[in-house]
């Protein structure tokens, strides 16, 4: 147990000294938190088969491990605040030494019990909506290698281990997403989520070096107390390395330019959707900026300014926008994942750490319940695709009403989750005085809201237009839902301004490194606003959508001339990459090297080699009298078969021969002359 | 254990191959069972021997030579049968036998055509010795004997039992059996480049001293380093760097690899790609850098320079591939060039980065290309526009194929994570006085390949491993791994697995050697 | 006054006399088919020399000095003399089978031999002018007869032919430039000329005297641009004939060319030094880019030879630049490059008679997958060429080490390039080599190969013996270079160095 004496400082300068627990045993064993998903991946793909449920029944064991002690860790820290840090020296390179560790605080303890209750709840919703699966076996191993890897990067103490984590998320990701690797566009999706990841990690990765050498060590806490000590040297150093880890979390959490991937990533069954690419894996960005929140605050504020809040608000609005035009159910919820995603960077630009995570928390309840949801329907219409639902209301009522209770969450209707936690970003922007970003941000609740009641009202009211008779889904899926949708409704109640704000506190216990605003009580206008542009939004639905009259004139009724083929085309983005970028390298490039390898290094190999043979058929030709011989003893024989034998006994160029002797002694004369 | 440790335990890890190799020769043809035995039995108590090694290996002095022994050899030019192993050479010695027991296992019902397992066996057994020995000498002559040794077997395994198709020379009109042009290939290259490695070590000799005082240990030049300097000393690096350079194979010297890997039978091609390549790099650390430690300096960014090249380069012409044992071997190519960028950055870093690197390339793309020769040899074709769907076919295979390419594309957590990761952080800061804007944007172009990687290796498992199998396969039988198959690939899956987890296992030897060899070289 | 004679010094000349006249004499009294006596008295009587030789080397009286100075047995002789008596016993060996299996009258055969191996055992001692020609004429003379033996066949006519016009100018080049020497110095003895001659490196006619006995040598160890004989002889002569050309008679050569450069003109090297340079580069180039284009393997085998020379003249190019030690080093250097080379050399001839025995051609492509049938062969193949082209472990890489060595210590630009030179050769002369290896081993048996019997008759026994002798010497050599190393250090004595 080695804390680090970053606080004590911290706590000195800020003023409130603030006493942290240990977190006991259970911070001590939190480490069984990361194992147990690890080791359930194994006995899945060894023994899974075997079992009745192929495996299911394992991860969804681990899962309530990891869910039962995340919220033992979450309790501990909410009632004491635990600061607690462990790490275990597995190789020194140079003066650099690699750790495993684990990290039991604030910021890492809400994300166990995110993590774990999600995992959780999602798995056991699997069990029913992969039941028969070609693959359940794999994917429930996957997704424990998922949840694995998730609560690695969570635990990490320091940057390498955060990347090995990270890159764990991507592969586990990949592999989820190409689970119907049948199909090749699948397998392509999972490509494209895994490429675009690795060209962020590139920053990622360069981003811990530059933090690494000059602090001489990739722990987290070693490398804030270094940099938030010592200013002027390190402001560089500081502005660099945040810049850089910015561009890995941009990967990750789909920002804008490299949000491209998560809307293919809904190739995957959508449990995986639900877990990875909604609640839990595309946070781990924001996730990264919380954990070293101090750098950016204290070193780097223009970075957040400038870069994060931009970038943040941005997003949140294009991908707004492309989810209106989607038909696919689940694109429609990726895009709004991305925007909201937007959502939590922006606050986290705006210097409002607590907002971020805030919405990160609330997100990912109602965001794993609208997938489920849809993954429900789908489970029951056999297609994405809302033009061939509707209707369903009558014959999937649980769906239906935690759906609707989803989506009220997310479009941040009182007293919803998703009320608090995006007016409190809302209200950041305000404070701060980011007036553009603050009206974008208004901009986009109504887009939210919008988008969502465009799709309860395509999916669940007017007429079926797809085929068969939809029904409920089993139990073991509805159950989860019910629970989210309980979590969609109160999740918000945990930071009230000015009423309750333990969220503040729990997320807190690192936070004092840096000053945060907290408002006493609502921002009544930005409030207002928020509200009311949601509730526009949601009458806008209503007025386009509901019973779907004409749906196809209503649609047009919003095609914007110039905005509509830009949404369309996702604003060329992908157009782009795959023409300017992908395929030029995989195409024309990759062919030429292959070309100038074999036809320019071989060919100077090989023209060395030839060369060599030439060269030697000339010297062969006037070195070696043999030929000459031949040619004479041939024409010997043929001017007269009989005399040629005597003829042949006087040619064999004796003469010539004794000639080049003499020339021999002569050239050595002259040679000698030369040299001496 | 005294016997042990005063040389002839390494001895015994160096020459116990060879004297298998004799008996094999000395086995009647006819007898298989008995060829099959003495091999394993030989191999096996090597590598029992080598795991004692390092059992008894003192890492705490990790940085001194062990279990060495110092006998006169040659005296007329003062060559001695010097040999030893510190943290360094530990490491590649312990791969090599490991890896070289699993060829042999291998091979037992992977006979390559025409069936000889008499003289295969013997010369995977010479090549044991080559490859241990050139680990362990500490006498640059012994060094090049062993290191000579590796290129008769190997040209034999790929000249007999290699790919017969007819290839067609690029450029020229003329066709020839592939495994003619490889191997011919292969041992030009190699012998052109050690032909003037050994020039540099004459003249080292030659300025190591007055006449009689003249030396060849590698120790011993060691502290003479700061006698080799100026022109002499750049000329002297330069010869050392064609030999090594060649072995790598850096680019643009790399172009026998491509051949020599794809025509080899599959078991040459992993004893090449797992331990011959290592070689070169190890030449370089071993002798290259303490010797002539200004020279390497400013060798330095140009070794950087093309190491980078080597990188990306080798990744898109992997991308350019359709015989998928050929995009193997090109990735080598790429992934060398992440020691050579480790090694170039001169930092103690660096240097872990390249060992580390060099065991990760061994396990991995040994089985990466056990992988390819068991499928090629059920499939009958390595392109890989035919192969596909082979998870559906061979679920186990396509499984260690799909593991083994994530390894490969240094998937963090798995063995090759660690050298291209330690490469670029000791690119970023290179030794002082080095360029530090070149290295960086080597670093950066580095990282880039790394994408490239990742690129080319889930491209190949798209093609290989998933989508629906090619019709032509339909109703035939493929069997999916083997028993012997198994017992060749899991050591390595573990190897990876517990590498990747625990890179003490490499680290913990070679830290304290490789900084006390920056230190030496290059001062505090 | 009668000279003093040291009867042991003598021994192994007279050993090898006497068996020559013997032999002639058995051969005269014995009825045909008795012949075969010829060949076992001939090889015992070789084997018997030897037996002086050893007590020579044992015995601590030293050297041993007679007839005036002409006539010495040091060190230097005394493994120079080993040399010549082994190789004469491995060419023996080789002949026994292969002159049974010709038709060809016997005795004249192993006399003339003999004669000639005693040619080379007095050259070792020869330490004036005189003795020197005399020896090296009785080298060349019994060759004359004996490159011509299979006398039905045209082409073996011809080689005899050249080889004699030839040779003859040679010598008379030879002769002509020791007249020059002697009428300069007034010396004959080595010895002598060095003292006399100290001061002479300046003087034209001096040159011209020493260039023409260099031209003269040359011709007999086959360096470029002396060497027009050697590919035609030695594809025409019986090949244990030319064996004994390529490893014997040109050894004797190179052994001329030690005592009487190093011993006779020391204070000379700037003169003969640059000359052996260019000779060692001719050589080496021009014969190494000859050779990729033979396709008989004799014919291979005498371009090879004539590359070897050109390794082998290295050295002395580097004594020329350096120091005493050097000249030393460059001394042993030579002599460590001649006794492996005639080891390695005589076994490939011995597996070309072999594999020509058993693949009915001498021609490289006939030898296709030789190894498949006969892998004993093929492996001693494999063996004895790669050790030509020196790759390590065997004991052709210690001889380019020491000759690539002593180039290097010379230290000057001019040695280090000529280094370069070797080394690129090293490389194209692997080629031709792997190209026999790759033709016996990977290659397929041709159509026109022998039936199954002749493929598969085993090797005379005698022959076998010369196999596995070289093949043992090649490889231990290889593994111990010092069982090589330690004679030719024992040769420094004589360079002084």
């Amino acid at each position: 147990m080695n804390l680090p004496t970053t606080f004590a400082i911290a706590a000195e300068e800020t003023g409130h000294a603030v006493e942290y627990g240990d977190g006991g045993w259970a911070a001590e064993w939190a480490w069984l938190l990361v194992i147990v998903p690890f080791l359930a991946f194994l006995a899945i793909v060894f023994f899974g088969k075997r079992l009745p449920r192929q495996g299911g029944e394992i991860a969804v064991g681990a899962m309530a491990f990891v869910a039962l002690y995340g919220a033992v860790l979450f309790i501990l820290n909410a009632t004491q605040g635990v600061v607690f840090e462990h790490s275990v020296e597995v190789a020194r390179i140079g003066s650099f030494s690699i750790e495993w560790g684990w990290v039991v605080d604030g910021l890492s303890s809400m994300m166990y019990l995110v993590v774990g209750l999600l995992s959780f709840l999602i798995f056991t919703y699997a069990l029913g909506y992969m039941k028969g699966d070609v693959r359940v076996t794999w994917f429930f191993a996957a997704f424990s290698l998922f949840a694995g890897s998730m609560l690695l990067l969570v635990s990490a103490p320091n940057l390498i281990q955060l990347i090995v984590g990270w890159e764990g998320v991507g592969l586990s990701s990949y592999l989820l997403i190409a689970h119907y690797w049948e199909k090749k566009e699948n397998s392509s999706a999972g490509m494209k989520a895994f490429y675009v990841n690795k060209v962020a990690d590139i920053g990622l990765v360069i981003g811990a070096f530059v933090l690494a050498i000059p602090v001489g060590s990739f722990r987290i806490s070693d490398i804030l107390e270094a940099v938030v000590g010592d200013s002027e040297a390190m402001q560089t150093v500081a502005i660099a390395g945040a810049v850089l880890l910015f561009i890995g979390a941009m990967g990750k959490s789909a920002q804008f330019p490299f949000h491209v991937w998560l809307p293919d990533a809904m190739a995957g069954p959508t449990p995986v959707s639900a877990l990875m690419h909604a609640a839990t894996m595309v946070t781990a960005g924001v996730y990264l900026l919380g954990r070293m929140y101090p750098l950016y605050a204290v070193m780097a504020p223009d970075v957040l300014r400038v870069l994060v809040l931009t970038i943040g608000a941005i997003t949140l609005i294009i991908a707004g926008l492309l989810a209106l035009v989607q038909d696919d159910i689940k694109k429609v919820l990726a895009y709004s994942t991305v925007s909201q995603l937007g959502y939590m960077v922006a606050a986290m630009g705006a210097g409002a750490y607590t907002a971020g995570l805030f919405h990160l928390w609330t997100h990912a309840f109602f965001k794993g319940l609208l997938f489920l949801g849809a993954g429900s329907v789908i489970h029951s219409v056999h297609s994405n695709n809302m033009s061939d639902m509707g209707g369903l209301r009558k014959s999937m009522p649980v769906t239906f009403g935690t759906f609707v209770a989803g989506t009220v969450a997310l479009a941040g209707i009182f007293p919803f989750a998703g009320f608090f936690s995006k007016d409190e970003v809302l209200a950041s922007f305000n404070y701060e005085g980011y007036t553009v970003v603050l009206a974008i941000g208004i901009i986009g609740a109504f887009v939210t809201a919008f988008y969502m009641a465009r799709t309860v009202f395509l999916t669940f009211y007017g007429t079926h237009k797809g085929h068969g008779h939809p029904h409920e889904s089993p139990r073991v899926m509805t159950v989860p839902m019910v629970v989210l949708a309980g979590l969609a409704v109160v999740g918000g109640w945990v930071n009230i301004p000015g009423l309750y704000t333990g969220f503040t506190q729990w997320v807190g216990t690192r936070a004092h490194l840096f000053e945060e605003h907290h408002g006493e009580s609502f921002d009544w206008p930005v409030l207002a606003l928020g509200l009311s542009a949601a509730l526009l939004g949601i009458a806008g639905g209503y007025l386009l959508y509901f019973r779907d009259k004409e749906t196809q004139q209503a649609r047009d009724s919003f095609r914007i001339p110039l905005l509509w083929p830009l949404l369309e085309h996702k604003y060329y983005l992908d157009d782009l990459y795959l023409g300017g970028i992908v395929n030029p390298i995989k195409g024309p490039l990759a062919r030429f090297v292959d070309w100038t390898n074999s036809y320019i290094l071989d060919g100077i190999v090989n023209g060395a080699g030839f060369l060599a043979r030439a060269v030697a058929g000339v010297v062969y030709g006037w070195f070696d009298q043999r030929g000459i011989d031949l040619a004479f003893n041939g024409i010997a024989f043929t001017t007269d078969g009989a005399g040629g034998k005597t003829r042949l006994l006087q040619t064999g160029k004796v003469q010539q021969y004794a000639g080049a002797t003499v020339v021999g002694v002569t050239l050595l004369v002259i040679g000698f002359v030369i040299l001496r | 254990m005294g016997w042990f440790d005063n040389g002839w335990g390494l001895s015994l890890i160096v020459f116990l191959p060879l004297v298998g190799a004799v008996a094999v020769l000395f086995t009647p043809k006819k007898n298989e069972a008995a060829i099959k035995a003495i091999s394993l039995g030989f191999t096996a108590v090597t590598l029992v021997l080598a795991a004692f090694l390092a059992f008894r290996f003192d890492f705490g002095n990790s940085d001194e030579f062990q279990f060495g022994t110092d006998l006169t050899w040659i005296e007329s030019i003062n060559s001695s049968f010097h040999i030893g192993v510190d943290g360094i050479s530990l490491p590649l010695l312990v791969l090599s036998a490991f890896v070289t027991i699993l060829a042999v296992i291998y091979s037992f019902n992977h006979w390559p055509e025409p069936h000889n397992p008499k003289g295969f066996m013997a010369l995977t057994l010479v090549l044991a010795t080559g490859m241990n020995g050139t680990f362990v000498a500490l006498d640059l002559v012994l060094f090049f004997v062993f290191f000579e040794l590796v290129l008769l077997p190997m040209y034999f395994m790929i000249g007999i039992w290699g790919d017969k198709a007819i290839m067609k020379i690029p450029g020229f009109n003329r066709e020839v059996e592939t495994r003619l042009y490889a191997s011919i290939k292969f041992f030009l290259f190699t012998l052109f480049g050690s032909a003037f490695m050994l020039l540099g070590f004459l003249a080292l000799y030659f300025k190591s001293g007055e006449p009689g005082a003249r030396t060849f240990d590698i120790p011993g030049l060691i502290e003479l380093a700061p006698n080799f300097t100026g022109t002499f000393a750049f000329l002297v690096f330069g010869a050392l760097f064609l030999g090594f350079a060649v072995k790598v194979p850096m680019w643009p010297l790399h172009t026998w690899l491509p051949d020599a890997h794809t025509a080899a039978p599959t078991v040459g091609s992993v004893l090449l790609a797992a331990i011959l390549l290592k070689l070169g790099a190890y030449g370089f650390i071993r002798i290259s850098i303490p010797i002539l430690p200004e020279m390497a300096k400013q060798w330095a960014p140009a070794i950087a320079i093309l190491a980078v090249i080597g990188i990306i380069y080798g990744s898109l012409a992997c991308l350019a591939q359709t015989d998928m044992k050929r995009l193997i071997a090109f990735s080598s190519v790429g992934h060398m060039g992440f020691v050579m960028l480790g090694i170039a950055s001169m930092t103690p870093v660096g240097m872990n980065a390249a060992i580390i690197g060099m065991v990760a390339h061994g396990v991995i793309t040994g089985l990466l290309f056990f992988l390819a020769g068991s499928m090629s040899h059920r499939y009958h074709t390595r392109d890989m526009a035919r192969l596909g769907g082979n998870m559906k076919v061979m679920p186990i295979m396509g499984g260690i194929l799909g593991f083994t390419a994530m390894a490969s594309l240094g998937l963090p957590g798995l063995a090759g994570f660690w050298g291209e990761f330690m490469a670029l952080f000791g690119a970023y800061s290179p030794l002082a006085g080095l360029d530090t804007t070149l290295f960086r944007t080597a670093m950066v172009l580095g990282a880039i390949g790394t994408v490239l990687t990742a690129g080319y290796m889930l491209w190949m498992l798209q093609k290989v491993n998933l989508g629906e199998p090619s019709a032509e396969w339909e109703g035939q039988h493929f069997h999916d791994v083997d028993a012997y198959e198994l017992a060749a690939w899991v050591p390595l899956v573990v190897a990876i697995v517990a590498i990747g987890i625990f890179p003490r296992l490499v680290l913990g030897a070679t830290n304290d050697a490789v900084v006390s060899l920056v230190t030496k070289a290059f001062g505090g | 006054m009668t000279p003093d004679i040291d009867y042991l010094a003598l021994a192994p000349e007279i050993t090898l006399a006497i068996t020559a006249v013997v032999v002639l004499l058995l051969d005269l009294f014995l009825p045909r088919s008795q012949k075969y006596w010829t060949a076992i008295v001939a090889v015992l009587g070789v084997s018997f020399a030897a037996l002086p030789l050893i007590a020579l080397a044992v015995s601590d009286v030293g050297d041993r000095t007679m007839l005036g100075g002409s006539f010495v047995v040091d060190d230097f002789a005394l493994v120079l003399k080993g040399l010549f008596v082994v190789a004469g016993y491995l060419v023996l060996l080789m002949s026994v089978s292969y002159i049974e299996s010709d038709r060809y009258y016997q005795g004249e055969y192993y006399f003339l031999m003999l004669m000639s191996i005693l040619g080379t055992v007095v050259l070792a001692s020869s330490r004036d002018l005189i003795t020197l020609f005399i020896a090296i004429e009785l080298v060349s003379q019994p060759m004359y007869l004996l490159a011509g033996w299979r006398k039905g066949d045209l082409r073996s006519n011809e080689a005899s032919l050249k080889y004699y016009l030839l040779g003859v100018l040679a010598s008379a080049l030879m002769l002509y430039g020791m007249s020059f020497i002697y009428g300069l110095t007034g010396e004959l003895t080595f010895a002598g000329i060095a003292r006399a001659g100290a001061g002479m490196a300046d003087d034209p006619a001096f040159i011209m005297a020493l260039l023409f006995m260099i031209a003269g040598f040359g011709f007999k160890v086959s360096a470029v641009p002396f060497h027009f004989w050697a590919p035609d002889t030695y594809e025409g002569a019986p090949t244990p004939v030319t064996a004994y050309l390529s490893v014997s008679s040109k050894a004797a050569g190179f052994v001329a060319l030690l005592v009487v450069l190093y011993s006779a003109f020391p204070d000379a090297a700037g003169v003969w030094g640059p000359a052996i340079w260019i000779l060692a580069a001719l050589s080496m180039t021009l014969a190494n880019l000859t050779a990729l284009r033979q396709t008989n393997i004799v014919r291979l085998l005498a371009f090879s030879s004539i590359a070897q020379a050109g390794f082998m003249l290295v050295p002395f190019a580097a004594a020329a630049t350096t120091d005493a030690v050097g000249l030393g080093d460059a001394f042993a250097a030579s002599v460590t490059y001649i006794v492996i080379y005639a080891f390695m050399n005589l076994g490939a001839f011995a597996v070309v008679i072999a594999g020509a025995r058993k693949t009915g051609t001498g021609e490289i492509e006939g030898w296709g997958g030789l190894g498949s049938y006969a892998p004993g062969i093929g492996l001693l193949a494999a063996a004895f060429f790669f050790s030509l082209a020196g790759i390590p472990p065997l004991a052709g890489w210690i001889a380019k080490l020491v000759m690539f060595s002593a180039a290097m210590g010379a230290g000057s630009a001019w040695m280090v390039m000529l280094a370069a030179i070797a080394a690129v050769n090293a490389v194209i002369a692997l080629f031709y080599y792997a190209k026999v290896v790759k033709t016996i081993w990977m290659d397929p048996v041709p159509a026109t190969a022998p039936d199954e019997a002749v493929r598969t008759a085993s090797v005379a026994g005698s022959l076998g013996l010369a196999l596995g002798l070289s093949a043992a010497i090649v490889v231990a050599a290889g593994f111990f270079p010092s069982l090589v190393t330690f004679f030719s250090e024992a040769t420094r004595v004589l360079a002084g160095g």
